[in-house]
């Protein structure tokens, strides 16, 4: 492996079929013979090289480190209480981002400028199709006829200061519905300035919190 | 066809072919602009042909540089005692002054992007202390996602680029002392990390990513060219990758500069411009002369003491 590794390498550097002229690898350059003062110059080039290879090892790993944590996965600190007791503010979550669509039930951080510039981390009551009914005077939120069994809320929900909001809606192709944990303190799906929510602005899905490290748990 | 129309001849083909490409991304990033996202929202329109022509014209424009840069040809490296590999040579040259007034160009585009940065960084710290005060007496107050040091921070880094390039620029007028030619693009290298940065914390709650990906791949195709620029003067250098890294910079930088232009932030256009022209002025240089590296002559074998010598260059 190792070898076939190299082999890569100098190919990418030399190329496929050069000339006996250049297909040297450094370390196959011919000796030549040197003074002792020599040795001082080569020293010099060799603690050079070294320098270079650790610098750009290390703009390798931010390029990777960025480009993962674009494209792939990203890290969300979470601000506030609206998840709790399922999310702490301060926590840090893992987001899987990779071709995610959304499902009921999941943990999902989306962006709803409407609402704020920055992203806020919901979990989805439902998808598209479905009809949510939220019933205040029994604090039971239910999807197609059915309650659901919320064994995540903080508290029994109230009626929020805005009123009902949108509290029975069914959800258009393409968006869901989204709540905060914590009922009576979460800005979600039920307030019209965030309303249903098209399923292009969700970021990803949360799939574990990693820090602190005693919060650490799969979501 | 003899030597030097050779040299001519691939010259351009890289240089006319990069810029034929970075002209067709920008032209499409454009079209995409206006017909792939909802006038509303701004959110992507499923499908559109707009973001897949782009998609598949920035793919194919990878991989056909790729092929070319396999297929580049190389003469014999230069070789000196106590250097194993001496391609940094292709760029020092004193008959040539497209390559230097290039990357000097460059470098004064970089340092003008400071001021622009460090006015939005200094808006911004003071913005976040303001918040930071009201938070403090009523939590509610939310602070911003910035406190502006990274931004502040990538003006530093605008202006390590700029030192750095200018080095770049005068070792292509003057022969340059061995082994020290390529390390200053390790400057605008590791600016770029800063900036790569800054960008990524100020998208990171937006999710089109089509608003940020041309940028943040443009910013890691320079950082590559600029390390492999550097990495020319070692052991360690890769003239074919720097060549597809350096067309690939062309092509990102140019579909990432009409982002940077739909968005009105003109120090992301100033470091675009100054990471092309970069670009450009490698792909002048890199091609011929990889072909025919310059020899030297009457090169002196170092004294007892001496960390570094001047020797004199010809090319071909």
């Amino acid at each position: 492996m190792e070898n076939w590794e190299s082999e890569v390498e100098r190919n990418w550097e030399e190329g496929p079929s050069l000339g006996s002229e250049s297909g040297r690898a450094p370390e196959e350059t011919p000796a030549q013979p040197e003074p002792g003062s020599g040795a001082k110059a080569r020293r010099d080039a060799s603690d050079g090289r070294d320098l270079y290879l650790n610098i750009r090892v290390l703009v390798g790993m931010m390029s990777a480190f960025v480009l993962t944590f674009t494209f792939v996965a990203r890290i969300i600190v979470v601000s506030g209480p609206s998840m709790e007791n399922t999310l702490q503010g301060g926590d840090l979550m893992l987001v899987w981002s990779l071709g995610y669509t959304p499902k009921q039930g999941d943990i999902v951080v989306l962006t709803q400028e409407s609402y704020q510039e920055d992203s806020i981390v919901k979990r989805v009551i439902a998808v598209e199709g479905q009809t949510v009914d939220i019933d205040y005077s029994s604090g039971v939120v239910s999807v197609d006829g059915s309650p659901l069994k919320e064994e995540y809320i903080k508290e029994r929900m109230l009626l929020p200061s805005y009123g009902e909001g949108i509290n029975h809606v069914t959800v258009p192709e393409g968006c869901i519905f989204v709540m905060g944990d914590n009922r009576n303190h979460s800005a979600d799906s039920r307030y019209p300035d965030i309303g249903i929510v098209d399923v292009r602005c969700v970021i990803g899905h949360g799939i574990a919190v990693m820090f602190p490290f005693h919060h650490w748990k799969g979501l | 066809m003899n030597p030097i129309n050779k040299s001519v001849s691939g010259r351009f083909s890289w240089l006319l072919f990069a810029l034929a490409a970075a002209f067709v991304s920008a032209a499409l990033r454009r079209w995409q602009l206006g017909s792939a996202f909802e006038r509303d929202t701004g959110l992507p329109i499923r499908g559109a042909q707009a973001s897949v022509i782009l998609t598949c014209v920035l793919v194919m424009a990878a991989a056909w540089f790729m092929i070319l840069a396999v297929q580049q040809s190389l003469g014999k490296h230069p070789v000196e005692p106590g250097q194993a590999r001496r391609w940094d040579l292709v760029f020092l040259d004193a008959g040539d002054p497209v390559y230097p007034i290039l990357v000097v160009l460059a470098a004064f585009l970089a340092l003008a992007a400071a001021p622009f940065l460090l006015r939005t960084g200094i808006g911004q710290w003071l913005a976040y202390r303001e918040l930071a005060a009201a938070h403090a007496k009523d939590a509610s107050v939310q602070l911003p996602s910035s406190n502006g040091a990274l931004t502040i921070a990538t003006a530093v880094g605008s202006l390590l680029s700029f030192l750095g390039l200018l080095q770049m620029g005068r070792d292509g007028l003057h022969a340059g002392r061995r082994g020290k030619g390529g390390f200053s693009a390790t400057l605008p290298g590791i600016a770029g990390c800063i900036w790569l940065m800054e960008s990524f914390r100020g998208h990171a709650a937006n999710p089109v990513q089509w608003d940020y990906a041309p940028l943040l791949l443009a910013i890691v195709c320079g950082m590559v060219l600029y390390m492999d620029f550097a990495g020319m003067s070692t052991s360690a250098s890769r003239p074919r990758r720097l060549l597809w890294v350096a067309a690939m910079t062309l092509v990102m930088s140019g579909a990432a500069l009409v982002s940077a232009l739909a968005e009105g932030s003109v120090a992301d256009v100033l470091l675009l411009l100054a990471q092309g022209l970069t670009a450009a002025a490698v792909l002048w240089r890199l091609p011929p002369k990889l072909e025919h590296p310059p020899t030297m002559k009457g090169t002196p074998i170092p004294q007892s003491g001496e960390a570094s010598i001047q020797e004199d260059t010809t090319d071909e």
